[in-house]
């Protein structure tokens, strides 16, 4: 299977979503059986106590008639447990938009193939054929081939009800400004413009690594974001106006890089400098 | 033209608009004023449009992945409608059961005889070689002695209601079996429909051979006509499958698997309806004391409801819209 799968909308936009892969879809389903088996645990219990009210209430009155609704309460339970059996993912993923309790926790998604949630009827044929998939039972040798040969990693249950399993987390805080900072240099018509400033212009290409540095920054680890700060900074020291020996020899030296990214990127944004790039010293003497 | 930030809250109050209107379900869509769609389409178009540039022009990984997350808020808040539409059609489907058993006939039949040739088959063989009723059956099968003229079958009353819920649920079990075993081209179907026949077919020609062919039938003949026909219907939603998967045509297997899943899955409810109220009369209406006319007064009511609902329901609507289109 590949990684990503992509869905033409009627309006021309392509969307991308990227693939859940056999790990996460497997793991999800162990969470789940834990949970469906808990499920039952706690209707059986529950079932339980009621029958020992009534058996409490049949020495009271009639024996006959506690032994009665026993009885039902036991075909009661029988009922339950079949549809809990059966039931958990039809009911979980077509009232919760293709999520169930252990695909949550392991953050995917079924969604139908033309990228929209699924709904009860999608959800009841990928899971009331799951016996096939789980062929020979209960080893899903079966699904397990036909998603790796399957270019969107469906099982035979996927197919017939026209889904796909996809990864879900998104966290919109965490991608952070930078690309809408993008965004509008592009329609602006500066996307492909360098950045001039008095000692020499940045590169279309080295900004677009500081953007991609900045939206990823919080994800690093201190050490790292401040080793990527400075090795993506180092070369424009120059440029900007610092002393290259002072600013590698600072004890903040990331967290000072960083500032001065920040400072570039809201330079190609707003042209009009905030900053003040030091005043422009005479070239150092050529030996030529 | 947007300043970053403007851009940015453009694009983050859109996103959190189209979830809050999606939590709030699929018809909160209707409630918004004209001016309030207007913006969510404005808005939608000018992120799609970023998301194109972002593509085409080599935006950073992240500004395309959270475009594109956006992106598919909106798609599925302005492309939901089409859920709605869906639904109301596939609500038309799932009653036209009848219908759908109608177009899919060669199945049934097909199922019946997997189903019921082996059943034949065995109950003469058994008849000829009673030996072989020792490898065909199990031993509870062998001294089962469920009658005596007054009480035909052995369950008493008060179990009744526990042997009711048991018989459903197991048949109910088997008949998804025989639906999702389709997907073996058919093979899994095959066995668990012949697997079925014989054992059925064993059972009754072994009590036959008994002499206790009245106990038998008296005993079959209140649930058996819903039972094994819904058994058979099952194996036919399965067959649906499976003919999907030999021979797709000129789709992809996916492709024709997906455009005859509907039907199949309407097939396969129907016949869960069909064994609940099959399991409340074997659980109830056959072990009880009623005489051997009744019974068959039963079976035949049954019989003729079925026909009259597969012959006649859902036949007068004239064209049907909800086929889907043959390209």
């Amino acid at each position: 299977m590949d990684e990503r799968v992509f869905i033409s909308t009627p309006d021309h936009v392509t969307l991308e979503f990227e693939l859940a892969g056999p790990g996460s879809r497997f793991s999800a389903y162990v969470i789940d059986f834990i949970f469906s088996v808990v499920l039952i645990v706690i209707v059986a219990l529950a079932l339980y106590a009621s029958g020992a009210i009534v058996s409490l209430r049949s020495l009271l009155g009639a024996a006959k008639s506690g032994a009665r609704s026993a009885s039902w309460i036991l075909a009661l339970l029988v009922l339950i447990v079949f549809l809990i059996n059966w039931g958990y993912y039809v009911l979980f993923e077509g009232l919760n938009k293709g999520s169930t309790p252990g695909k949550k926790r392991v953050g995917i998604r079924v969604i139908r193939q033309d990228g929209l949630p699924i709904g009860l009827p999608e959800a009841a044929l990928r899971n009331l054929v799951r016996a096939a998939d789980m062929l020979p039972p209960p080893s899903y040798i079966l699904g397990g081939l036909v998603m790796h040969f399957d270019p969107q990693g469906r099982r035979l249950g996927d197919m017939v009800a026209g889904t796909c399993v996809i990864v879900e987390k998104f966290d919109l805080a965490a991608q952070g400004a930078s690309g809408a900072a993008w965004a509008s240099r592009v329609e602006q018509g500066r996307s492909r413009e360098a950045l001039t400033l008095p000692r020499g212009a940045i590169s279309p290409q080295q900004i677009g690594l500081i953007e991609r540095y900045l939206a990823r920054r919080h994800q690093l680890s201190e050490e790292r974001r401040a080793q990527l700060a400075w090795q993506i900074t180092e070369p424009l020291l120059a440029l900007l106006g610092q002393d290259h020996d002072g600013v590698a020899r600072r004890a903040d030296r990331g967290a000072y890089c960083e500032a001065l990214l920040l400072q570039v990127i809201e330079l190609t944004q707003t042209k009009t400098p905030s900053i003040t790039i030091a005043e422009k010293t005479p070239p150092p003497a050529s030996l030529f | 033209m947007q300043s970053a930030e403007e851009k940015f809250a453009q694009w983050t109050g859109f996103y959190q608009r189209a979830q809050a209107i999606l939590r709030a379900g699929p018809r909160a869509l209707k409630k918004l004023n004209g001016a309030e769609i207007t913006r969510l389409i404005d808005d939608y178009q000018a992120l799609t449009a970023d998301l194109a540039r972002a593509r085409s022009l080599g935006a950073a990984r992240e500004t395309v992945d959270q475009l594109n997350r956006i992106a598919v808020a909106g798609h599925n808040l302005l492309y939901g409608q089409i859920r709605l539409r869906e639904s109301a059609a596939a609500a038309r489907g799932f009653a036209n059961f009848a219908g759908a058993v109608r177009r899919h006939a060669w199945a049934v039949a097909l199922s019946a005889v997997m189903f019921f040739g082996p059943a034949v088959a065995s109950f003469v063989a058994v008849q000829i070689h009673p030996s072989l009723a020792y490898d065909l059956l199990a031993d509870e099968f062998l001294d089962f002695d469920p009658a005596s003229p007054d009480n035909l079958h052995s369950i008493p009353s008060l179990a009744r209601p526990v042997v009711s819920s048991l018989i459903i649920s197991n048949n109910i079990q088997v008949t998804l079996l025989a639906f999702g075993f389709g997907l073996t081209a058919g093979v899994g179907t095959t066995a668990l429909l012949i697997f079925n026949g014989i054992h059925l077919g064993s059972v009754a020609g072994w009590m036959s051979l008994h002499g206790k062919d009245r106990a038998l039938w008296g005993w079959i003949m209140p649930h058996g006509a819903t039972e094994l026909l819904a058994i058979c219907l099952a194996g036919a939603a399965g067959y649906m499958l499976a003919s999907a998967i030999i021979v797709p045509g000129r789709l992809r297997r996916a492709t024709a698997l997906k455009r005859v899943g509907g039907e199949a899955l309407t097939i396969e409810l129907g016949c869960m309806v069909m064994l609940v109220i099959a399991g409340v009369i074997e659980g109830f209406v056959s072990p009880s004391a009623i005489d051997y006319p009744a019974r068959i007064g039963v079976l035949l009511a049954s019989i003729a409801l079925w026909a009259l609902y597969f012959f006649g329901a859902g036949r007068d609507r004239g064209a049907r819209p909800d086929e889907p289109p043959s390209d």
